[in-house]
């Protein structure tokens, strides 16, 4: 009976925890490489190098002392975006939009005081929200201003994409998409909703909500299926890019459309999760596969490797 | 080679069995932990009143049972508080001195714990000078005794032993002796008691002779030591009644605890008020009793054994022992099954300190701890302490509410609610730090669940660590962890599915 289920999984192609760790973590991302995924502010800086666009660095908090430091490079921005430097999976993220009394407003219109603000900035210093429990930095960043595509299917927050790269060469892509639950966050295990991507024509197909498919976003009701994705080349070469950026041969990208500025890398993930498989209602062994077989010159470039995906994956019929 | 690990683990698996192998086969180790052995509790109560003055030392001496052919002390203890205890010999006895200035003490308890193992005799010792006791009948009454065993002289010694010890009940073998002697005999019996009479005719008989004191095994509480002769036949020792005159069969189990004359039990500078000897059958696993052959073997895996190390460490190393069971446990529930639980490691640890609180209580505890150190955590989230101090403030309280979880178990006698000593309180205090975070940031349910993975993971790893043969196994043959690396290692190399995934990826496997 179980034998019969692993046997469907397997013919079904899905990446399972066990394999993804072993075969595609230990044996294409080395240790070293790590720090530079963990720590959003190493990222930031490898991408500015390598002319990447991420989102605007305000300040940094990295000792108990400087907290009070952090208002006055504040003192006149409206809106910032408050996170840990080495925090994982949308932990200790507070969006604030707005000043009001001497308060905080953030994205969901909950009032926060500046000791509150202090407190939280304290914790994220004390390694709370950090991957390992180490001493960690607090990152003050520019607030990103969704582009409105997804408008029609977000419940407040900032929707992102996520691609899977692997050897360099994007191999699946979603959207996710924050609900009520998820409170704003674009993290699936909260109860955010995953949309699987076609990664030829760049357009959405049917969603994931925790693990029951869905077509219609919760909230606002709107179909998810068909959503051209603007810049979606570019951000497949960010992606592509992210491989030779780091080092590492498997990785989780994820962007965010800013209406201003165009896509932004967000931030890069060594163990990338399993859940976009089934967003896209495909396992990921047949195209990691698929890409072991791929010819060897494509790899030398981030723009081959990327032509490459497009021809390959795309979906046959949508 | 492909893969590296699997040819360790092979290795390990290998070098595992063939130490277990030689154990079995060569120094024959018992393989079944279910076969049980002989195993008898012996407690002595010694109730006494001392009458020295002050500064007079009072002195208690006892028999105590000794490792001898067919049986083996495997534990004993002696449980009174500020005597001092020793144990010497004294004779063919191993005599146990308690001494010192009694002020509160009323009574003294020893315990003993033997095992008989009848298969293993050694050949008997013959007798020493001290089985040759002085005939204590004058001359005309010895005369007598001659007479009357000299009918026997023809027979063979353990027929011979048999014929004298009828006399006891008054049977004599043809041809009958003569009418007045009988008479005389009889009247003798009456003079010195049956016992001494037939020591007189065994002694004229030339038997090595030997008075013991000690139990015949039957579960009982008893005031007074079953008496009994021990004789020699030339080859091996037979045990008489005296009163009845009956051999003992050889299935009938005697603990001797005193050869000789001397009183089993007595005292100086003080007065005796009452002994009492109680006496329990036990079941102890074969593992155990072991022990008493390590111990004295002179083989390289023998004095290799953990049985060579001292008591009181022994007791640490089963517990050690258990660990590795429970951490392959958890890599087997975690990463072939696909539990949640918090921290890694956390469920041994739960399990671990299961052992002395039980499995329903340990639940309940531990449910209460986190529920309770979940509200706290809440109440004191509003006074922004740091992480440090918060982590250490719900130390201290966990700490706090075990402490009144033993107090509230001592006023309501449940054992269980004490033995909380061992629940891992630093872990239990990550935990709920980690449960508040969860419910904050994942919800209720999510972080229900990681609490319910974590308790299912720590009953699972309980319940197997409990498995007493389990556990004696690998106290005997601590060689067995190779082969739990070696398990370790095939796991690690293990890139299959997770039970939990068929639920995860059920749309994909529902597509194909």
């Amino acid at each position: 009976m179980i034998f019969r289920q692993f046997l469907s999984l397997r013919k079904a192609g899905a990446l399972g925890m066990n394999r993804r760790n072993r075969q595609y973590i230990m044996g294409y991302n080395r240790r070293s490489s790590f720090p530079l995924v963990d720590d959003k502010l190493l990222t930031k800086q490898l991408a500015l190098k390598h002319g990447i666009p991420t989102p605007t660095l305000y300040h940094v908090v990295s000792h108990h002392g400087d907290i009070a430091g952090f208002e006055r490079t504040l003192a006149d921005r409206q809106e910032f975006v408050l996170k840990p430097a080495r925090g994982g999976g949308g932990s200790g993220i507070i969006l604030i939009t707005d000043r009001r009394d001497g308060k905080y407003v953030t994205q969901s219109g909950k009032m926060i005081s500046k000791d509150d603000i202090r407190y939280h900035i304290s914790d994220i210093l004390s390694g709370i929200y950090s991957l390992e429990g180490l001493e960690d930095k607090a990152v003050i960043e520019g607030l990103i201003h969704p582009d409105q595509v997804f408008g029609k299917v977000t419940y407040e927050g900032v929707p992102d994409v996520r691609i899977i790269v692997y050897r360099g060469i994007p191999a699946m892509a979603m959207v996710r998409l924050p609900t009520r639950q998820s409170d704003g966050k674009a993290n699936l295990h909260r109860g955010a909703v995953g949309v699987g991507v076609d990664i030829g024509k760049g357009k959405t197909m049917d969603g994931v909500r925790r693990s029951g498919a869905i077509t219609h976003h919760p909230d606002t009701g709107e179909s998810l299926r068909d959503i051209e994705i603007p810049f979606w080349k570019k951000m497949l070469l960010i992606a592509a890019q992210s491989t030779d950026m780091t080092g590492l041969g498997y990785l989780g990208v994820d962007l965010v459309i800013d209406k201003n500025v165009g896509p932004l890398l967000l931030e890069l993930n060594a163990r990338p999760g399993l859940q976009i498989q089934v967003a896209n209602r495909k396992g990921l062994v047949e195209r990691l596969e698929m890409i072991d077989r791929a010819p060897k010159e494509i790899f030398f470039s981030p723009e081959k490797r990327v032509v490459w995906s497009i021809q390959n994956f795309a979906e046959p019929n949508s | 080679m492909k893969r590296p690990g699997l040819w360790l683990a092979a290795v390990l698996f290998f070098v595992s069995f063939s130490l277990i192998g030689y154990r079995v086969l060569r120094l024959g180790y018992p393989l079944l932990p279910t076969s049980r052995a002989k195993v008898w509790g012996l407690t002595m109560e010694i109730f006494f009143e001392p009458t020295g003055r002050n500064g007079k030392e009072m002195e208690i001496r006892a028999g105590l049972p000794e490792s001898r052919s067919g049986q083996t002390v495997i534990e004993q203890r002696d449980l009174s508080g500020t005597l001092q205890f020793n144990i010497m010999p004294e004779g063919l006895s191993q005599i146990g001195v308690w001494s010192g200035d009694p002020e509160e003490e009323r009574v003294l308890s020893y315990r003993a714990t033997v095992l008989l193992n009848p298969k293993r005799l050694r050949k008997p010792k013959p007798p020493g000078p001290e089985s040759f006791p002085a005939i204590i009948a004058d001359k005309s009454e010895q005369i007598l005794a001659r007479r009357l065993i000299e009918r026997y002289a023809s027979l063979k010694a353990p027929e011979k032993l048999k014929a004298i010890a009828a006399t006891a009940k008054g049977i004599w073998r043809n041809p009958p002796p003569d009418e007045n002697d009988l008479k005389q005999w009889t009247a003798i019996q009456k003079k010195y008691g049956a016992e001494k009479a037939l020591v007189i005719l065994l002694r004229l008989a030339d038997f090595p002779v030997r008075k013991v004191q000690g139990f015949v095994l039957v579960e009982s509480v008893v005031t007074q030591p079953d008496r009994w002769i021990a004789v020699w036949t030339g080859e091996k020792w037979e045990h008489i009644q005296p009163e009845t005159g009956d051999l003992y069969s050889e299935s009938v189990c005697l603990l001797p605890l005193m050869i000789g004359e001397t009183p089993l039990v007595n005292i100086s500078g003080g007065k005796l008020r009452e002994v009492r000897w109680i006496l329990s059958k036990q079941t102890l696993s074969q593992w155990r009793t072991h022990f008493e052959r390590i111990e004295r073997s002179t083989r390289f895996l023998d004095r290799w054994s953990l049985f060579a190390i001292p008591k009181e460490f022994q007791e640490i190393f089963r517990i050690l022992l258990l660990v590795p069971i429970g951490v392959l446990m958890i890599s087997v529930l975690r990463n072939i099954v696909g539990f949640p639980t918090f921290g890694i490691f956390m469920p041994v640890l739960m399990a671990l300190a299961f052992r002395s609180t039980g499995l329903s209580y340990g639940l309940g505890i531990f449910a209460g701890v986190v529920l309770i150190g979940y509200l706290l955590r809440r109440g004191i989230d509003r006074l922004r302490l740091l992480l440090v101090p918060r982590l250490s403030f719900l130390i201290t309280f966990v700490i706090l509410a075990f402490t009144v979880f033993a107090l509230i178990g001592s006023k309501f006698g449940v054992r269980e609610f004490m033995a909380v000593g061992l629940l891992p309180f630093v872990i239990l205090s990550m935990t709920i730090e980690r449960f508040f975070i969860l419910i904050e940031e994942s919800g209720a349910l999510q972080a229900l669940r990681t609490a319910a993975g974590s308790a299912a993971v720590a009953a699972i790893t309980y319940k197997i660590i409990q498995i007493d043969p389990l556990q004696l196994t690998f106290f005997v043959y601590p060689e067995l962890l190779l082969a739990i690396m070696g398990l370790l290692l095939l796991l690690g190399n293990y890139s299959g599915y997770r039970l939990s995934e068929i639920l995860r990826f059920k749309i994909l496997g529902e597509k194909s």
